[in-house]
């Protein structure tokens, strides 16, 4: 069709005209193209340029944990053997000194308000009971709370040394119950090993300072109904300090006290004034 | 025999519950191991307190052994009555040597020189606890058998449980006897009442379970702990808050079992506090109220509250104090030191 028209005379001016413009069209989507595609490439880099990164940032993570799993299990296997068991002997080591604290019998702990003692008691090598004081530091020193049993005279002892002396209190009341427990754990001993030779009940009291009790002895076939009364007249003492042996039946006597007091000084070990009736 | 000894034996059969009577006669020790076994004790107790009257008459019971034997049934049901606590005080300092037969032979002479139709028993127990049962008449009547009245002391301690039962105006003269028996000056009654008299003695002897702050560890007692959740979808959004109130709660009550008391009272003389505009009252005069708390176990109610997630965590000190005052009926007036009333010293 163009041909036809090329050999026209004012036609060659307008396919001039055409043509310029068309290759105008073309030459402007080649550009848009050639854009379209810089972008993309462009596009396309920095994508790839992420890639890398996210790859990088991969490698670091992974080479970290690899890295920490890398020193436990290289490097702990010296140290594991000697981490662990010296943080165990030190627990032993921190146990045994609390437990030497408690055994000399008076320990206390610091609180918030104060301070915590606990008093434990023995009597011959035979742990006993433990009593508590919680005592608050302001605005003086007072007893908060504790476990002393009522008879001890608990009260008295704190007028007397609590403000002035506190180690003193906390002796004199040691004593105290030190000896209670003594004597509370002879009076059951005797129950225990001498039941047989006891007749009836062993009279005592809350304070155990006070033991009445009746017994026989027995020689060429006669019995002596013994009565031994117990006086501890010293509460901060487990031994009595004053013995009153009677017999119901007098008469060739003499020498029956004797045997009486061996019974005794067996079992109690004491060593005291002694009135015979 | 005499009929009403026979009637009152006859009662205190009655009383005790059919399996344990056996035992209870047994400790008793007045009828003979052989008496008692023709006793058939599968019968109703009708009969068998009729048997039991029976043997008795052929032992010729009086009213002594018959009184033994009460206090036996109220040793072995000491929370049948309702006991309170009384403590004594004295200004000396001297040792005591508490003598039973001592103690006894004066506070039977003191309560017979100012009444002499009473009757006296006592018996002792192993834990230095001496029961004391006293039956009450008038200057005119004999003593009245069903009208008793228990006391319970345990020597060289200040504090004595008594359970007074009916007849109050006795009282004074019962107090007045245990004052001079154990040497003490006077006694006042503590504000202290429940019907579970070894809670009581728990209370004023501090055997309760109190938490102390030692190092020494103590082996820590291993309390039934529900195994947590087996199934793993189930989380505890509160945990730590939990903790905290098991560990507030373990700091004020202890680790042990709480003393029984059935209720704690409290009587309000406060100021009613509302919006000034509100005037809701015309006059400004104390709000009188009382609250009373009651349960068949108060303190174990109160120690389980913050846990069960019905109070906060640390409860008011109103009510946590109650083991440590060794009181359960406050009175609080207005202003600075909430309670009122004496002191008991710890």
């Amino acid at each position: 069709m163009e041909e036809g028209k090329a050999y026209s005379p004012d036609g060659v001016f307008a396919h001039l005209e055409m043509l310029e413009a068309r290759a105008y069209e073309a030459a402007v989507k080649q550009e848009e193209t050639e854009q379209q595609e810089e972008k993309l490439a462009r596009l396309k880099a920095r994508v790839q340029e992420l890639r890398l990164q996210r790859d990088e940032l991969r490698a670091k993570v992974d080479l970290q944990q690899k890295g920490q799993l890398g020193k436990e299990g290289v490097v702990s296997d010296p140290a594991q053997p000697s981490a662990r068991p010296v943080l165990e002997w030190k627990i032993k080591s921190v146990k045994a000194m609390l437990e030497v604290f408690y055994l000399t019998g008076i320990s206390g702990k610091l609180t918030k308000r104060g301070v915590c003692f606990c008093i434990s008691t023995a009597y011959q090598g035979t742990y006993l009971d433990s009593y508590y004081l919680d005592l608050l530091a302001k605005p003086q020193m007072q007893i908060h709370r504790h476990s002393v049993p009522i008879f001890i005279p608990l009260e008295q002892i704190a007028k007397k040394y609590l403000q002035t002396d506190i180690r003193r209190f906390l002796s004199v009341l040691s004593d105290h119950l030190n000896a209670y427990v003594g004597r509370r754990y002879q009076a059951d001993q005797l129950q225990e090993h001498f039941s047989d030779q006891i007749e009836g009940t062993l009279q005592r009291n809350s304070l155990c300072n006070l033991l009445v009790f009746n017994y026989n002895v027995s020689s060429e076939s006669k019995t002596f109904p013994f009565n031994a009364r117990l006086l501890y007249g010293d509460l901060c003492r487990s031994l009595p300090t004053e013995v009153i042996v009677s017999c119901a039946r007098v008469g060739q006597l003499c020498w029956c006290p004797v045997v009486v007091l061996q019974v005794w000084i067996r079992s109690v070990k004491t060593c005291c004034f002694v009135t015979i009736l | 025999m005499d009929e009403t000894v026979a009637e009152y034996i006859r009662r205190t059969v009655l009383k005790i519950p059919r399996d344990e009577i056996k035992t209870m006669l047994q400790k008793w020790g007045f009828l003979s191991e052989t008496q008692l076994q023709t006793i058939n004790f599968h019968q109703i107790k009708e009969n068998i307190s009729q048997d039991v009257v029976q043997l008795c008459e052929e032992n010729s019971a009086d009213i002594k052994q018959a009184a033994v034997l009460d206090i036996i049934y109220n040793h072995i049901y000491p929370n049948k009555r309702v006991w309170s606590v009384y403590q004594m005080n004295k200004t000396g300092e001297e040792t005591e040597f508490f003598d039973l037969t001592d103690f006894k032979k004066k506070f039977k002479r003191r309560l017979r020189s100012a009444l002499k139709n009473v009757t006296i028993n006592f018996r002792e127990y192993e834990d230095n606890a001496v029961w004391i049962r006293i039956a009450w008449g008038t200057p005119y009547t004999k003593p009245n058998q069903y009208k008793t009245s228990y006391v319970v002391y345990h020597s060289q301690t200040p504090y004595v449980f008594i359970s007074a039962s009916v007849l109050k105006s006795n009282l004074p003269l019962l107090c007045q006897a245990l004052v001079v028996a154990s040497s003490y000056h006077d006694i006042r009654e503590m504000e202290l009442r429940s019907h579970s008299l070894n809670s009581l003695k728990d209370i004023v002897f501090k055997r309760y379970s109190q938490n102390f702050q030692t190092y020494y560890p103590r082996p820590l007692q291993e309390r039934n702990v529900a195994p947590e959740n087996a199934d793993l979808r189930i989380i505890q959004e509160n945990r730590s808050e939990k903790e905290r109130i098991q560990r507030v709660n373990r700091e004020v009550f202890g680790d042990g079992p709480q003393p029984k008391l059935e209720f704690a009272q409290y009587k309000l003389e406060t100021m009613f506090k509302s919006d000034p505009k509100m005037d809701v009252l015309d006059k400004k005069e104390p709000f009188r109220c009382l609250v009373k708390f009651s349960s068949p176990h108060l303190l174990e109610s109160l120690k389980s509250l913050a846990p069960a997630g019905m109070a906060d965590a640390p409860l008011s000190p109103l009510l946590t104090c109650i083991p440590q005052k060794a009181r359960n009926y406050f009175k609080i007036r207005e202003k600075k030191g909430f309670f009122s009333g004496s002191f008991v010293s710890p």
